[in-house]
């Protein structure tokens, strides 16, 4: 019963985020931006370097991807249903408040990974029309992108929903903006990331994914500090 | 039913509730009035286990909604806010929250309910397209979606044209005589008047009247007289005589017209001092006081 509970709120998160067209559009043209941008890098280094910056700009990118999507989502799975007052006719439905913030946070995650694997997807399809050789993701990014990414894109969402929720209207506009600047400085650095002769390894993802787990617990555990009292009380 | 002991409510050492103490019982619709910024809001947040009170209980079915997911089954609401997804059409706004309250007979409870709204032809359209009433009417589907024991009803007919007002008044009615509860918070005082059987005047976070609206009607409104006099010269020695008269508070003249609040019940005094003193009456008669006058009374005495 709990869990179906959760996926009917993660199923209608689904639905409305991607009923919303000029948010999908704006998610989708990024994921493609992005790909179209970052992708031709391979035809600009040595033939030794081209596998390695390959499966460099799969590790970063797509994770990256993933984050911006959780973050374009959260506002308005989070922040727009507070700032709107049906949050609240939502917590007076047999829902335990847990509930709601992990169906929100699903629901948001599906949708911003399957777009990180979109973008996934256009970024090995663009490197290969710039390769000379076939050009693969390694096990280790396989594994980076298929546990790796969604549990990041969970963190984001889940840490992001929790700030919205907790917070009153000023402090998440300045949240979202502290937010945008961080990732937007973060795609700037894929130069130093994916070049320099650094190759991603099952070192670099397997502490990701330990970070990532750890996150996720924290994350969990930070939720025991919501309360309908708190968000009803920061609304206005 | 719904059992409220001592309420009371502190926000940031400021005091908004005090001492609130009411009852409402199976099949009672009970209307909440008060002036903005009285507290009404909040009385309601509490009660639905949205705010954890200072002091107190707030307790519906012998439980607290705040921590009881079963008792808040029970429980249907409609806020200020409609509760509906602008993204979603008016049927998968109904859907989802059908699911969340296990719902069977998912589509024809559906059905029925858009029929209800008037929204058959417009179900498929995304709520952020509807006008504000058929907005509120939709909320108020959503709200009986799950067939609730209890109803919160913020303001229900708000924004709603007066045909669909009445239907809103006929249907809580309605819901009333399936002995459902009604709490309705409301600024219609006519509203109120026609359907509310018990009420509660809140002013600055304290009842300032509890009781069946006849009740209240005759002990809070002083009494008020309207004469009709033939001619000029009568009307103005009424009108002189009236505002004599120390058991009169209040004299309005209208033309041939005279309406007279007293401060106590003496309908045949009056009529008495004025045939003494040669003054012809032509047509004397009690008004019907309105809760409007209960109300303004209530928290006019208050504020001053």
């Amino acid at each position: 019963m709990t869990l179906s509970k959760i996926f009917i709120v993660a199923k209608k998160e689904m639905i409305e985020i991607i009923k919303t067209k000029s948010q999908m559009l704006v998610g989708l043209f990024f994921a493609l931006w992005f790909s179209v941008m970052s992708a031709p890098v391979v035809k600009t280094v040595d033939e030794a370097a081209v596998f390695d910056t390959f499966n460099n700009l799969m590790f970063y990118f797509v994770l990256m991807m993933g984050i911006f999507m959780a973050y374009m989502f959260s506002g308005k799975v989070f922040f727009n249903e507070k700032r709107e007052g049906n949050i609240e006719t939502l917590l007076c439905t047999p829902l335990s408040l847990r509930q709601i913030w992990f169906g929100k946070v699903v629901g948001v995650s599906i949708v911003a990974y399957l777009i990180a694997l979109l973008s996934a997807a256009l970024i090995t399809i663009i490197a290969n029309i710039f390769s000379t050789s076939m050009l693969l993701p390694l096990p280790a990014i396989f594994v980076h992108i298929f546990l790796v990414v969604p549990a990041f894109i969970a963190v984001a969402v889940g840490l992001l929903g929790f700030g919205h929720l907790l917070l009153g209207m000023r402090e998440n506009q300045i949240l979202n903006i502290s937010f945008f600047i961080v990732i937007f400085f973060a795609f700037s650095l894929p130069k130093n990331v994916i070049g320099g002769g650094f190759a991603v390894s099952w070192i670099e993802v397997g502490v990701l994914l330990m970070v990532a787990v750890l996150l996720l617990v924290f994350v969990s555990y930070l939720t025991r500090y919501l309360s309908k009292e708190r968000i009803v009380t920061t609304i206005a | 039913m719904i059992e409220i002991q001592d309420l009371s409510k502190k926000f940031n050492g400021k005091t908004v509730l005090t001492g609130l103490n009411f009852q409402i019982k199976e099949g009672e619709i009970f209307g909440y009035l008060g002036p903005n910024g009285a507290g009404k809001t909040t009385t309601m947040r509490i009660i639905l286990g949205l705010l954890r009170p200072s002091s107190g209980k707030a307790m519906v079915f012998g439980g607290d909604l705040e921590s009881n997911d079963e008792l808040r089954s029970k429980v249907g609401i409609l806020l200020e806010n409609d509760g509906l997804y602008d993204g979603l059409s008016a049927y998968e706004n109904l859907y989802y929250y059908a699911r969340l309250y296990n719902v069977s007979n998912i589509e024809e409870k559906i059905n029925n309910l858009l029929d209800f709204a008037g929204l058959t032809q417009r179900k498929s359209d995304k709520v952020g397209t509807f006008s504000k009433g058929m907005k509120r009417k939709l909320g108020l589907s959503r709200a009986m979606i799950h067939d609730p024991d209890v109803l919160f009803l913020d303001e229900p007919s708000s924004g709603l044209d007066p045909e669909a007002q009445r239907m809103v008044r006929d249907l809580i009615l309605h819901l009333a005589k399936e002995k459902r509860t009604i709490f309705l918070n409301s600024h219609d005082l006519d509203e109120v008047q026609k359907i509310c059987s018990k009420i509660a005047i809140l002013n600055k976070g304290t009842i300032q009247a509890y009781d069946k609206v006849e009740n209240l009607r005759n002990k809070f409104s002083n009494p008020v007289f309207e004469i009709t006099l033939n001619d000029a010269v009568n009307a103005k020695n009424a009108f002189d005589l009236l505002q004599s008269l120390d058991y009169v508070s209040d004299c309005k003249p209208d033309g041939f017209r005279i309406t007279a609040t007293l401060k106590e019940e003496n309908y045949s005094k009056i009529l008495n001092e004025l045939v003494s003193n040669g003054i012809k009456v032509e047509e004397a008669k009690k008004l019907a006081k309105s809760l409007e006058d209960v109300y303004l009374d209530v928290v006019k005495e208050e504020s001053s």
